[in-house]
């Protein structure tokens, strides 16, 4: 082990070494969809900014895609950070794990690069292989499609062989489970059928259970995890709450992809699958909040690495208004006949997504900079802290403004595109050009340069933490009591 | 199942009392436990104030979303009522239970606010 607060390989093992790589390209990736985000914003404001050289579907496409692959990268790379110390043993076919990796990038560079350079031409068999499959937000073309499941596949070997050959804890038994979801699921994304109907009943399996189920899932192992290291949270108790978790997750989750085929053509019963899922989904988390106050009194909140707790801490909030308030307000069929789809969903997207994965994996940026530094002191009155509180604070400023902005976008778009114009042309316009949708816009992108600003701060933070610290950490792992 | 659309005049009922139903339930939740973990029986009125609060909220959204038009709609306001009701007691217990698993394991509690020690 290197000095303390010095960043070296020495410090990490083998997974760790491959999982800071991974990290490194998810930050980048990171950067993109904020850069790509803001010039999305600004066409909205400006329609003729960049028109014709980087259009706005364009920017929308990468600015979405920028972020389901950097949080995969993210997912990916924190498998790996505790792969080692949770299954007691190297990483097996780690050799393959880092030629994945860089295969990974290279695939996710190409595709980018063919975005950005075919922006427009006829849509054909052809484009659906090479250029663009034409699914929002799975706009990836099917040689990258297939590309993702073997990258994941192989993930999956790393995963489950290592975890075969040294300790399989439960924390394991969740996530190779998970990750066999992983990849299976994602092939409903490159199922081609010219029924609009039938294409949308599959590609939401891709969207809704990939992300509800298989993700949640990976994010409470992470959790589960992430716990043990910076609370000390006792590994039993940690297991047996995963396991609730999962239950409830699945109990709720899987069904409550029923709210999204309200109106695709699907026969009329998922009116009442997805009614009666999305009025109950909420309660799980709800009743969580008990779990959340009886740990915290348990524990009282000491901690080794003072950044990751306070994103993890900002997860179960994020995750409660995001997914939970800004979910249920629009969820049941009766009021989401007039929402779905409008900038309501996206206010509801931005918070759920930032609370549910963002935060999680930005903990895990903060352990892996720890132990990079040679496990350095990242508790309280951390030299240089005011970095990370501020990033933290702009990150969230940012997204709270734009999540309303776009809230008070999606309010007005609902009720004159959709309540009262009947959703037809004449009706999208008169919306868009609404005072009331503008002036969303404005705020939205007020809050977009906002949290661009605590991203910038954030890179910077996490190129810089622990540089000048000289203490060791504090040592609150429970399996080391 | 007859879905009724919202009214115009009702999209802002419907959608702050559903928050309403969120947020005051998640209140429930933190009154309710916090009460019995620092033991202040005090606060465990107060947890069903919030309840209450809960429960008109979902009979607003109810009446504003057309919820008593249906009977299956009707059910599901009653499983609302009765999940919400239900589920930070249902929670409560698997805490005490997996915390008093880790004390007959031998590892000491190191609080005076212990919850092991806290029966419901």
């Amino acid at each position: 082990m290197s000095a303390l607060g010095i960043i070296s390989n020495a410090n990490l093992n083998g997974g760790q070494k491959l999982a800071v790589k991974y990290f490194t390209v998810s930050l980048a990736l990171f950067g993109a969809q904020v850069l790509f985000g803001l010039l999305a914003g600004i066409q909205y404001l400006n329609p003729d900014f960049l028109f014709g050289i980087l259009d706005f579907s364009v920017n929308r496409m990468v600015h979405i895609n920028a972020m389901v692959v950097w949080l995969l990268f993210g997912f990916i790379g924190s498998v790996y950070w505790l792969l080692e110390d949770e299954s007691g043993t190297p990483v097996v076919g780690l050799g393959l794990g880092n030629l994945n990796f860089w295969i990974f990038t290279l695939a996710v560079v190409v595709v980018v690069l063919v975005y950005l350079l075919i922006q427009v031409g006829p849509g054909e068999l052809k484009s659906i292989w090479l250029i663009n499959e034409g699914r929002e937000y799975i706009e990836a073309p099917r040689w990258a499609d297939i590309g993702i499941v073997v990258c994941v596949l192989i993930f999956f070997f790393n995963v489950a062989a290592t975890f075969m050959k040294g300790r399989f804890t439960g924390i394991a038994g969740v996530l190779v489970l998970d990750l066999v979801a992983l990849a299976g699921l994602y092939l409903a994304g490159m199922w081609y059928t010219p029924n609009i109907s039938m294409d949308q009943h599959w590609w939401w399996w891709v969207i809704h259970l990939w992300v509800e189920a298989t993700w949640e899932v990976l994010v409470g192992c992470l959790m589960a995890y992430g716990l043990i290291k910076t609370m000390g949270v006792r590994r039993k108790i940690v297991e047996t709450w995963l396991y609730i978790e999962v239950a409830l997750m699945f109990g709720s989750g899987i069904l409550g992809l029923g709210h999204h085929y309200f109106w695709i053509g699907t026969p009329e019963y998922w009116l009442t699958i997805g009614g009666f899922f999305s009025a109950l989904e909420p309660i799980p988390l709800v009743a969580m909040v008990v779990h959340a106050v009886f740990d915290a009194g348990y524990h009282k909140l000491k901690s080794s690495n003072t950044p990751a707790l306070a994103w993890i801490i900002g997860q179960a909030f994020g995750n409660f208004f995001g997914a939970g308030v800004w979910g249920f307000m629009h969820t049941l069929p009766q009021i989401n006949l007039y929402t779905h789809g409008t900038q309501w969903t996206a206010s509801h997207g931005h918070l759920a997504f930032f609370g549910a994965y963002v935060t999680m994996i930005l903990a895990f940026f903060y352990l892996a900079i720890q132990k990079w530094r040679g496990n350095v002191w990242m508790g309280s009155n951390l030299v240089g802290s005011w970095k990370w509180k501020w990033s933290m604070f702009l990150l969230w400023t940012g997204m709270i403004a734009m999540t309303m902005a776009l809230l008070i976008s999606g309010y007005e778009q609902s009720q004159i595109e959709r309540a009262i114009g009947g959703s037809d042309w004449v009706a999208y316009f008169a919306a868009q050009e609404h005072p009331w949708f503008v002036q969303g816009m404005v705020w939205r992108m007020i809050g977009g340069w906002t949290f661009a600003a605590g991203f910038v701060l954030l890179a910077w933070d996490l190129m810089t933490i622990g540089k000048r610290e000289t203490r060791p950490a504090l040592v609150v792992d429970a399996e080391s009591h | 199942m007859i879905v009724e659309p919202v009214a115009l005049a009702n999209f802002f009922t419907v959608f702050f009392s559903a928050a309403m139903v969120i947020l005051t339930g998640a209140v429930y939740a933190l009154l309710f436990a916090y009460s019995r973990l620092r033991q202040r029986a005090r606060l465990m009125p107060l947890a069903y104030v919030a309840y209450l609060g809960l429960s008109v909220s979902v009979y607003t959204l109810a009446q504003a979303a057309n919820l008593f038009n249906d009977t299956f709609w009707t059910f599901i306001v009653g499983l609302m009522l009765l999940g919400y009701f239900a589920a930070p007691h249902v929670v409560w217990h698997l805490c005490v239970a997996t915390h008093d698993q880790e004390s007959v394991d031998g590892h000491k509690p190191h609080d005076e606010g212990n919850p092991s020690f806290i029966r419901p």
